[in-house]
Parts: C-alpha cells; structure tokens; sequence
C-alpha cells in the first residue's frame, strides 16, 4: 500500500519558489530515491514531507492521512524519521544520548540502546563519550542509529554519503540497505551509482518538479533520462 | 514640524478656551515640550545608530552623559582650559566632539562584535562609566546626587556666539523672556527655551537627515539589511559603523548638553544610567525603529502619558480634572472594600504612567513592529510630509 | 608622594596576603559567588535553549524577593524559633519558584511565543516592555500597603534566624553565618539543576534542543511544550533567587532589585558563554571572587566606594574584547 503520497506541493523559502508542484508516492517496503542536482530542491522535498516547511499548495499524505499543516513533531510521531544533511548528531550529548533522546516516551530506551549498538558495533565503545568527537563516518553511524530507534516506518535520508571516504561509504550502504528490510526509505542522494544500487524506483527532480522516474534495477547511471538532468 | 513651531502659542490659547481643563488635562505644557526636544534629539541619535544600522548600542547614555556632565563641569570651572563662562553653544560643540573621541574608542573594539555582544559591551563601557561618575568626588561634592551649576554667572545661552543680541538664555529660572517683539510677539521664559533648544534639535535633525539620505546613509542601511553582501560589494563596513556611531554619539551628547543647560542640574542616574537608554529604545520602537523623527514623536508620546497621568501642578491631568469636574460624590464612591474611586485612580493611575506605557510598548513590539511613524509611511508610501504635500498638489497615488 | 602611595599599597598587599584575610576573602566571594548562580541561572537556561534574553529576568528576581518576604513576614512572629524560621523559608522558597514558573509560562504562552519567528531584537524589546509592567506593578502594590519601594524591605531581612546574623568561627577566620548559608545553597542549587540537566531525560531533551531544535523536533519532541517549561523554570530559578536575597542586607526587597539583579546576572552569563550552565557556573565564582577581592581592597585601601561594581563591568568589557563566545560559549551564539 501507499506509504507517502505528495501530491503538487509548491513550497517556498520566504519569497523564492523552491518546490514549483512536487509530485511523488513511496509504497511500503519500498527504497526510493530521489536525485538531481544541486538547489533542484531535493532536501526541500524531504523538509516539506516532515512539516520543516511546510507548502504553500499541495498536501503531503501519510499512510493516507493529510499531515499538512501539522506540527513537526507530530508528523514525525506518526513514524517518519529523518536522517539530515550534514547529519546533525547533538554534538554536546554523549553518543548514548544521541540514541536515548530519539527513542518515544513510551519506548524502551536501554533495548533500543542495545539495539543501536548491536547494529553498530563501532559506536559501543564511544558510548559516554561527546557525539561531536567522533568521526564523519562515526557520526553518520550515529545519526542512522537515531533514525532506526524511533520506530519509524519511513525514513527520510539526506545524502547519507556526503563528505565520507569510500570505504565508510560502503558500510553507511550497507546499513542502509539492512534498514530498508524492515522500514522503508525515501533518499536523496548525489552519488547516482550507489543510489541506483540501493533503490528499487527513482524520481528525478529539477528546478522544483519532478521530470523523470523509473525503476532503478532498469536503470543504469549512464541512461540518457538521468544524464541529462544531472551533469552540470 | 510646523505644527511644533506653533505649539506654545495654541497652548495658550486652548488652555485660555472654554475648555480649558479639558485642555490643561491633555495637552503637554510647555515645559514638557522641552523635555520632548532635548530628550526626543538623545532618542533619535540612538535611534540613527540602532534603528539604521541595526547595531543596538546599549550604552548610549555614555555620550548623553559625557554631554551634560561636560556642560556642568565647565560652568563650574572643572575643565581644565575653559573658562566657567564660556559661550553654552562652544560647550555643546566642545561636549559633542569629546563624544566623538569617546565614541571612536567604544567603537574601536566594540565593533569587531555583533547582536547581543554589541549591546553587552557597550552596556558594560556605560556602566563603567556611570559607576566612576558617582563615586568621584571630584565631579560634585556629593557624587551620587551629581553636580550642580555654582560658579558660572552668565546664564546658557543659545544664538551667535559674542553677540549679545543675537543670543538668548534658556533656563526655568535663568532664562530670558521676550516682550514685543515686532510689536506683537511676546514670550515667556518657557517659551522662549522651547524654541532656542527646539531651533538647536531642529538643526540637528536636519543634519542627521542629510547624512540619513546620503550615500553614506545608504551604506548604513544596506549594513543592516545585510552585512556580509555590503562588504561583499566592498564596502569597508567597520569604518562606516564606526563614523555612523561617532555622528550619533556627538548628537547624544549636544541632547545631554541641552538637557544640563536647561535643569542646570544633573545626576549619574538621569543621564549615564543605562535604563535612560531603555527611555531613548522605547522612544524608538513607539515612534519608529530607523525613521529620524520617529523617536521624538515617540518620546512626545511617552511625555504626554506621564503628564496626563500625573499630579496637579505638575500640567494637570487626569486626576485634578476628574476631582474638578465628578464632584466629592462620585470621587468617595466605594469600589471595593473601603477603596473609594479617588483612591482607586490615585493608586492605579497616578504616576504610574510607566505600567501603561510599558503595555502599550508591549503591544507596540507585538503588533506594531514598524512604529507610529513607519506605519503610517508605509501606509502612505513616504515620508508624511512628502506624500501630504503631493496629495494636496493632486499628484498622490 | 608617589613612594607614600606606593607603600601603602605594599603594606596593604602583604595585609592582603595574610593567611586569614584571604581566607574571609575566599569565603565572601564564594558565598557572592552563590548569589550570582542563582540570579544568573534561570537566565543561561533560557538563552541556551530559546536564544531569548530576558530582559524580565532582573524584575522576576524582585517579584520573587518580594513575595518570599511576604510569606516570611506573615509567617514569622517575634517568637519564632531557628528551626521554624528555616522551615518557613523554604516554603518561602517553594512559593516565589511556583509563581514566578506561573508567571514565566504565562508570559512564554502569551507573548515570548509569537516572536520567535522575529529577529532576536524583538524579544529583547518585548521582555523590556515587560519590566517596565512588572516593576511599576509591584510599586502600585508596594505603595499601596504603604511601604517604600525604593528601600530595602527591613522587615523581611528580619525574619533570619538568630544565627544566620552571627558569626561562625572557623578555625582561621571568623564568617557571616549568612554566607555559608549562601555558599549552602548556591552548590544545592547547581547540583540540583545539573541533575536535572544531566540525569533526567527532560534535562537531555533540553539540551538537545538547545544545541539544534528544529532536529529535535523532528525526533517527535513538541520542542514548543519544552520552550515552555524552560521558560517558566528559568523564571522560577529567578523567583527563588530573589527569595534569598530578601534577606541579605546588600541586596534586600526592594523596586530597583530588578535592574540590580539584571545587570551582573548579564555580566556572568557573557563572561560565561551565553546559554552554557557549565560556562555560568564557573564566570559566577570568578565574578563572586573578583567582587569579595575588591570590596577588601575598597574597605581597606582604596578610598573608591564604585571599585567592586566597576571592574565586574571592566571584567565583561575585557571578556567580551578577548573572547566574545565567553569561557564555554560556543561561537555564533548571540550574534546575527
């Protein structure tokens, strides 16, 4: 069934036009991914689906229920997690408490802990320690533990590969597509050949529409559809 | 404008009217009016600072009270070099520029800070300030209460320096009057200090408006829209604020030269304090953030609440004119529990003209962000003045 | 006359030096060290979580000065023992922190939350607005039952305990029973709210969301409910604040307590780093200590009665030229 609907979603930043009439759906189960380049307005999509900014037009459906308008939080107590850009890990808390504060009131924080840790093995030993002095890969590690304790049914990831070097890329994949057999993931992300590789369908954005989709397993990097649109 | 050049005169025709202690209760006296020049100029130099480069200078009362307290000083003889007689107008000049040099000191390492660190720092250099002021004893004998006029014998007079004639002395008591001039016009001594110190703040106003608008003027607001793109365009914007501060600092300083020239008296509390800066921010906000004369309508505003709500004696107001006109009946009513409505009025009105000019302030940030005088250029499209003038010629929008 | 001065001076340093000078020296600033972490507290938590500096901040201080005293003075009589005066202060204290935590959510509900979308310098605006209502209400109030608001209410600074007003010997120096009480309950009132802070899970959503709230809220936390409760704490830390200082005699219930009280909590927390409790904390002790060292040097020297007040003003002047962030800030905080 239908997980995500946004249907013609026009959203703006003050008075510039970022999404000019956004329209996609994510079923449950399914990893799609979102590409295009750089200010098309791929991060505005996700900010737009969590109620960050919220459209001007258009309605952003979840598990078919309208969520437009409402609050952040709530959207996201609906199950939608977010993974952002730059990964915004609580650099001041220590990296348990990064995984406790994500975790709903009425959950259980020390199994979700746990949970985190068995998944990521690497972060045990910074437990008690200050999330901002781990590494980018680290930090990402962390920031996907956060998203997977919610107890979400759909995850926003925000260029999850952005800035880390090939190998933790593999390992940030890697996670990712372990998460995607029990949830399911909208992501955005530059790097085409490792989005193709994670996705099960694509939209491709630009100047705030989408302009192209199809199923990735189809697809390879070079298909004239996604070249187009995406070398600058 | 014009309508403040013929102020006095219609004050004292309307006071003299059939309705005259409707008139007495509403309108500002005179002297009040004075208050709004001098402390409406303080206003509007932090204003030209705050409201046009968006750096809130908190410490704006250290040129209020460099100004004032320089004018006393020299009348006493404390300033080394000027002798106590020294012409009122070279003081104020000589007041300004000492602001100048304690403004480009402030400003120096001020400036390299933004937002609230700018406003913390200068706050922290006034308060520095207002604490050795009333601690030294070498400012008055009793620091605390503040100097004095004692030694000067000429009264402070404003006009051309060296010319009797054309000089006239401002003061409660001290100042002149005039009778018959051209025949028909004659001024008390109230009114006769409302227009010296008004022509002194007119002047400045229109200095500062000719900076305002000119391409100087126009780099300082571009600064506050957006800093980085100004230096990005390359502008050099730390000399630009640094200059805009030293202007608005020698214009709070001839405010405070003024103020000290008409009291003849001053303390650390009404002039370096920083809540008199709070007085000059709420000037601002109520008449308009970043339109000149803003401040001084706003400050008029201020004044005229506290008048109306004050004492009799004292320009009247709500009280005295309620007592005059309810009769004893009504003014011994019981409200509540013993508390009669002349009880009720003297506990919640009567000089606590701050409680409603906080809320209306309140309501102002909330609801009115713009002022009275930027609501109503918006709501016209320009200046008052400009756009008044056009309507009447037919032109208007 | 220069070599005259300069050997008072020496002679006034090697007075300074002397094992139980130093010692009532560190035991006064410690104890105006408390002082200031109860005034400044309220207010670091606000700004690290809502980057609103509350210029109300100094005015919910006397508000809570006034009402502990009124709890005090209705509850204490002449024949009021120690233990029962003690007792009553902490009901004192529990009074003014619930009121002035009523009042400060009022105040977030009703006015703080509609400028949050503004630039900073509305909320300064706003919360000035707001004690210029506050103060000139608590005069009305003062006035009315005949009272002076300008002076210090001496009726509440006499319902202390007999021997908070006498001097307890310790060994090397003799102190103010007083300002061990003040030192008591400046670390009672840094450990309680570092628990919070640290062992709680609201403490933690608290701080998340004083590092990245739109984040947090995205994690499901109603970050507006948390704004709230902050709000309302950090007012009530202010009201207890206030409460303590009723009783000491250079502070005392009175109207201009606002700006007092305003002004160096401003001070420590800048010289701290605007919304860290840690960095707050620690500019509290210097801005105590600083204080304690010059108010010897004013009583034994240096004829200057403005010498403690002015150089914790230098001290945020020089804080601010060397290190704007403060001692735990972090950069970008408070500017624009």
């Amino acid at each position: 069934m239908t997980l995500l609907e946004v249907e013609d979603a026009h959203t703006y930043y003050g008075e510039s036009h970022i999404l000019e009439g956004v329209s996609l759906d994510v079923a449950e189960g399914e990893v799609v991914a979102l590409v295009g380049r750089n200010g098309v307005g791929k991060t505005t999509t996700l900010r737009t689906v969590l109620q960050l900014t919220p459209p001007r037009e258009g309605s952003v459906r979840f598990r078919g229920e309208d969520v437009t308008g409402l609050k952040t939080h709530e959207v996201a107590d609906r199950g939608v997690g977010w993974i952002p850009e730059e990964r915004r890990i609580f650099t001041q808390l220590s990296v348990e408490e990064n995984v406790r504060v994500a975790v709903p009131d009425d959950g259980d924080a020390d199994a979700a802990v746990e949970d985190a840790f068995g998944t990521f093995p690497d972060l045990r030993e910074f437990a008690g320690k200050d999330a901002g002095t781990l590494s980018g890969g680290q930090q990402q590690m962390l920031a996907l533990a956060r998203g997977l304790v919610g107890d979400n049914d759909l995850l926003l990831v925000d260029e999850p590969s952005e800035g880390l070097a090939p190998q933790i890329v593999k390992r940030v994949a890697e996670a990712l597509a372990d998460a995607a057999e029990d949830t399911t993931l909208l992501v955005v992300e530059q790097n085409l050949p490792l989005a193709l590789d994670l996705a099960d369908r694509f939209y491709v954005l630009d100047n705030g529409q989408v302009v192209e989709s199809g199923d990735a397993d189809e697809t390879s990097a070079d298909d004239e559809r996604l070249r187009r649109y995406l070398s600058a | 404008m014009l309508a403040l050049a013929a102020y006095p005169g219609i004050y004292s025709v309307l006071v003299n009217s059939p309705m005259s202690s409707e008139m007495v209760a509403l309108l500002p006296r005179v002297e009040t009016m004075i208050v709004v020049f001098y402390f409406g100029l303080f206003a509007m130099s932090f204003d030209f600072i705050s409201g046009y480069t968006g750096y809130l200078s908190f410490g704006h009362t250290a040129f209020y009270g460099a100004g004032a307290y320089f004018v006393i000083l020299a009348a006493n003889g404390k300033i080394p070099l000027l002798a106590p007689d020294t012409s009122f107008v070279y003081l104020l000049v000589l007041g300004g520029l000492l602001a100048v040099v304690l403004a480009i000191l402030i400003g120096a390492v001020s400036f390299r800070l933004t937002g609230v660190y700018f406003a913390m720092i200068t706050l922290g250099f006034a308060q520095v300030l207002y604490v050795f002021v009333r601690e030294w004893d070498y400012l008055a004998s009793n620091p605390s209460d503040g100097p004095a006029v004692l030694e000067r014998t000429d009264p402070f007079s404003i006009g051309v320096p060296g010319i009797d004639s054309l000089n006239l002395a401002i003061g409660q008591l001290a100042g002149d009057s005039v009778e018959g001039l051209l025949g028909v016009l004659s001024f008390n001594q109230a009114e006769v200090s409302y227009y010296m110190i008004g022509l002194v703040v007119l002047i400045c106003y229109f200095a500062m408006q000719r900076i305002v608008h000119s391409p100087f003027g126009k780099v300082l607001v571009a600064i506050r829209e957006n800093e980085e793109r100004a230096k990005a365009v390359g502008y050099a914007t730390f000399w630009y604020k640094l200059g805009a501060f030293a202007v608005s600092a020698f214009f709070a300083a001839v405010a405070g030269g003024l103020f000290a020239g008409f009291q003849r008296s001053v303390s650390p509390e009404n002039t370096f304090y920083f809540l008199v800066t709070g007085d000059a921010l709420l000037a601002s906000i109520i008449g308009g953030f970043g339109t000149l004369a803003g401040p001084l309508y706003g400050w008029l505003f201020d004044e005229t609440v506290t008048e109306f709500l004050s004492k009799a004696g004292q320009g009247g107001g709500l009280l005295p004119y309620l007592r005059e006109h309810l009769g004893d009946a009504t003014m011994a009513t019981e409200l509540y529990n013993g508390l009669t409505v002349g009880q009720a009025i003297d506990t919640f009105l009567n000089g606590h003209a701050e409680l409603y000019i906080g809320a209306i302030f309140v309501l102002f940030v909330l609801f009115v962000p713009n002022g009275l005088l930027g609501t109503v250029r918006d709501k016209l499209g320009g200046p008052v003045g400009e756009q008044i003038a056009a309507r009447l010629r037919g032109d208007g929008k | 006359m220069m070599s005259i001065v300069l050997a008072g001076f020496v002679d006034a340093l090697g007075q300074f030096l002397r094992p139980e000078n130093l010692a009532a020296v560190l035991v006064d600033g410690l104890a105006k060290a408390g002082l200031y972490v109860m005034i400044a507290s309220g207010l670091t938590l606000i700004f690290g979580l809502m980057g609103v500096l509350n210029f109300a901040h100094g005015s919910m201080t006397m508000i809570g000065a006034y009402l502990g005293g009124l709890v005090m003075v209705t509850l204490v009589g002449s024949a009021t023992g120690a233990g029962a005066r003690i007792v009553f202060f902490f009901v004192a204290l529990a009074a003014s922190f619930a009121l002035l935590a009523g009042l400060g959510g009022i105040v977030e509900i009703g006015l703080v939350r509609r400028l949050y979308d503004r630039p900073p310098l509305y909320q300064i605006l706003l919360t000035f607005g707001l004690t210029l209502i506050l103060d000139e209400l608590i005069r009305i109030v003062v006035l009315f039952y005949g009272m002076q608001p300008t002076s210090d209410w001496v009726a509440a600074q006499g319902t202390k305990p007999y021997f908070l007003e006498q001097s307890v010997d310790l060994g090397l120096v003799s102190v103010p029973g007083l300002d061990l009480f003040e030192i008591g309950f400046g670390v009672l009132t840094v450990a309680t709210l570092w628990a919070f802070l640290t062992r709680t899970r609201y403490g933690m959503i608290i701080r998340a969301g004083s590092e990245d709230a739109e984040m947090t809220e995205a994690l499901g936390i109603d970050v507006r409910r948390v704004f709230t409760v902050v709000f309302a704490l950090g007012a009530g830390v202010a009201g207890a604040a206030g409460t303590l200082l009723m009783w000491e005699s250079t502070w005392g219930a009175s109207v201009p307590l606002a700006a007092d009280a305003l002004l160096p909590a401003f001070v420590v927390v800048i010289i701290g780093g605007l919304g860290t409790f840690r960095g707050t904390v620690v500019a509290a002790v210097i801005v105590g200590m600083t204080d304690a060292v010059m108010t010897w040097w004013f009583v034994n020297e240096i004829r200057f009665a403005g010498l403690p007040e002015m150089t914790i003003f230098l001290l945020l002047v020089v804080m601010l030229v060397l290190r704007p962030q403060g001692l735990f800030g972090v950069e970008e905080v408070g500017g624009h």
